[in-house]
């Protein structure tokens, strides 16, 4: 399959013109009304505050909700290998202390990383923030990329969940910074895509809004500075966050030995083929920095992509669950060696 | 993983009766003895219900039913409270509840397998249950691929509410008073809201009111429809996620034991279904907001998400069928009968 997305500039899509312009912006308010707090944790009343410091500087990490390579700061200040995956697989914490009554680490331990651990709302700065912002419209793009496909080959019913998913699920998370990154809001433009697709899916506008969608998480994307864009590390996180959706997404899509759930399969194809669109933007660089790594995570993703030959999914499963989580963790702990080096 | 239902009992529970019936310390026909099923049923209530009047008195559940490879059995949610873990925090009281949503496979009969999305592994999620004004703290962690959430009905501010979707691999944490007292439920409120509860994100959240209720061999009912081929229609239904289960087991109960339904109609697509009982009236408290009846009937309409308290006690042995009376859903799996032993 070509790729017609690269991260550095949007190309028009083939057999979608994006000439007209779309007279049917329509201005219909979500019903989804987000929290006004910027993550997923809303500190409770004070009266009943579970940890002593309410706001975190930016140094803290939210032990549930940190990405990987945040919790790699931990993993590195203690010296324990693995130690950020051991933390993610324990979740959720009610406080800091289970860390210890978990046995993810010692008492010793804690006490050398309490300071740097909260539960509470911890507002992502700098590369942690960049990291969940471009997952979260790599999430989309994933999304909107077997919305096309299966746009493509007139199947607008089954298109139409995974136009709703970034609306849905997403866009949200993202929406807070939006004002900051100097990006027009694009909610009004996902939302007018999903209601033609819902109620006019074979008129000729679905494919001007369709390219309109498109554009503004391109744009969205566009407003990550360029040298994190084609920075391995950073590209790596993104991948991770990805791959690790995709995973989970294909085991739901199985039953009995069969592709039972289209709608899951799709996520998973989308995710990973935006996953493998990435990584070819920073392959000549990891060749060069990390040989070895490169190897490993290009293998796996050309074997990890056949579990996805066609939008639509075949009766039978190419590949089982465990295999794709065999490839994906593979390609995770290859990256995690790559994103320690740089 | 697949888990045995007995190990849904986790540690730091008191003993419930199942627990006691895998260790075979329970006998046919227990009356309120040391270890008999109506003590047991109160044990399992703490810090609830500590005063007794009279001896609930419940059959032993068959240990040889077999359950479905998913580890779902709806003999197991049936009678299944889970009171969470108290801590003291500052002078207060906190009832902690952990769930996990992740996806699991369902065989809803010997023709159809479905990818369920699970709350703590089951279909319905755990019956979750605390006393009116407790602290309760739930901390939500995602595994499911989708963003989920866990949105509860009654009091609480606008950030408990659960709207705003937790993504893959992050953990939230819901905390709120219990109030008011009464039958609720929770449930995935990411969009589309249809399929996450349809996939099975939803469970029944009762608060006991301050006084409590009379003893009763009380259960849990929730009616839920599967839209199994995706077309905005459901083709199979059930009580407590499996179609026909307690039509196969029928749930036992003595004679003239008074019975306390907590039901919950879970089914989308369809605006309504009502419950109806036969060969017997039941008592209305609506919501469980009230602790005098409100009206007395056999068979109550209920919306989407509405929920009722109704209490009853069977005269005669035999056995009793209960079903929604649109009966094309009775016809698809949403069929089960009480079978009434009597007294000795």
């Amino acid at each position: 399959m070509p790729s017609f997305w690269s991260l550095s500039f949007t190309v028009a899509i083939a057999g979608l013109i994006a000439l007209t312009s779309c007279g049917n912006a329509s201005t219909t308010n979500n019903t989804a009304s987000p929290a006004a707090s910027p993550s997923t944790v809303a500190s409770p009343t004070s009266t009943t505050e579970t940890a002593a410091h309410n706001h975190s500087s930016g140094k803290q990490i939210n032990i549930n909700t940190a990405i990987l390579s945040e919790l790699d700061k931990l993993e590195a200040k203690l010296g324990i290998p693995a130690l950020s995956n051991k933390i993610q697989a324990s979740r959720p914490y009610g406080s800091p202390e289970e860390l210890v009554t978990k046995k993810v680490i010692s008492q010793e331990q804690y006490d050398q990383v309490k300071d740097m651990v909260t539960i509470q709302d911890v507002v992502l700065t700098g590369e942690a923030k960049d990291v969940d912002y471009m997952t979260k419209l790599g999430l989309m793009k994933g999304h909107l990329l077997v919305a096309r496909e299966l746009l493509d080959q007139q199947k607008p019913d089954q298109a139409e969940p995974h136009i709703g998913h970034p609306v849905e699920e997403i866009y949200v998370d993202v929406e807070d910074q939006l004002k900051e990154r100097n990006v027009k809001e694009f909610k009004t433009t996902l939302i007018s895509l999903q209601d033609l697709v819902k109620s006019k899916p074979k008129d000729a506008s679905v494919k001007t809004s369709f390219t309109q969608s498109t554009e503004a998480v391109d744009a969205a994307i566009q407003a990550l500075p360029e040298t994190q864009r084609q920075s391995p590390k950073f590209v790596l996180q993104t991948i991770n966050g990805l791959l690790d959706a995709a995973n989970a997404e294909y085991g739901a899509a199985i039953a009995n030995g069969k592709i039972s759930a289209a709608i899951e399969y799709q996520d998973s194809r989308g995710f990973v083929n935006y996953a493998d669109t990435l990584y070819k933007g920073i392959a000549d660089k990891m060749v060069k920095e990390n040989p070895e790594a490169h190897k490993a995570i290009a293998d796996s993703m050309t074997q990890l992509k056949t579990a996805w030959p066609t939008a639509i999914p075949p009766a039978a499963p190419v590949k089982t669950p465990e295999e794709v989580n065999q490839l994906i963790k593979t390609i995770e702990k290859n990256a995690q060696t790559a994103i320690a080096k740089s | 993983m697949p888990k045995n239902p007995l190990l849904l009992l986790q540690q730091g529970k008191p003993l419930s009766r199942r627990k006691l019936l895998a260790l075979g310390l329970a006998g046919v026909g227990v009356t309120g003895a040391a270890l008999a099923g109506g003590n047991a049923l109160r044990l399992a209530l703490p810090g609830l219900n500590k005063k007794q009047t009279q001896p609930v008195r419940v059959p032993p559940v068959a240990s040889d039913i077999s359950v479905d490879p998913s580890g779902v059995n709806p003999m197991t949610v049936l009678r299944d409270f889970d009171y969470g873990t108290i801590k003291q925090e500052n002078g207060r009281k906190i009832r902690e509840f952990r769930i996990v949503a992740e996806n699991s496979m369902l065989q809803l009969n010997s023709a159809v397998s479905f990818n369920t999305w699970t709350f703590n592994e089951r279909v319905p999620g755990p019956t979750l249950r605390a006393k009116e004004g407790d602290r309760i703290r739930v901390l939500f962690l995602n595994q499911g691929g989708h963003s989920h959430s866990m949105h509860f009905h009654g009091f609480h501010r606008s950030e408990m509410d659960g709207v705003r979707p937790v993504r893959h691999g992050a953990a939230t944490i819901y905390e709120f008073d219990a109030e008011p007292f009464g039958v609720h439920l929770y449930h995935c409120h990411t969009e589309p809201v249809t399929r996450h509860i349809g996939k099975g994100l939803y469970g029944m959240f009762i608060i006991d009111p301050p006084e409590s209720r009379p003893p009763a061999d009380e259960m849990v009912l929730m009616m839920a429809g599967y839209d199994v081929d995706e077309d905005r229609k459901n083709e199979l239904y059930a009580f407590n996620g499996l179609p026909d289960y307690y039509m196969m087991h029928p749930i036992q109960i003595y004679q003239n034991q008074l019975i306390r339904l907590y039901v919950l109609n879970m089914i989308e697509f369809d605006v309504a279904a009502t419950f109806h009982l036969h060969a017997n009236m039941f008592q209305v408290y609506r919501t469980g907001r009230t602790l005098t009846p409100t009206e007395e009937t056999d068979v109550i309409t209920m919306g989407t998400a509405e929920r009722h308290i109704l209490e009853f006690s069977f005269r005669y042995p035999g056995k009793y069928m209960f079903h929604p009376h649109q009966d094309q859903m009775a016809e698809h799996g949403c069929m089960g009968q009480f079978e009434v032993i009597g007294s000795a």
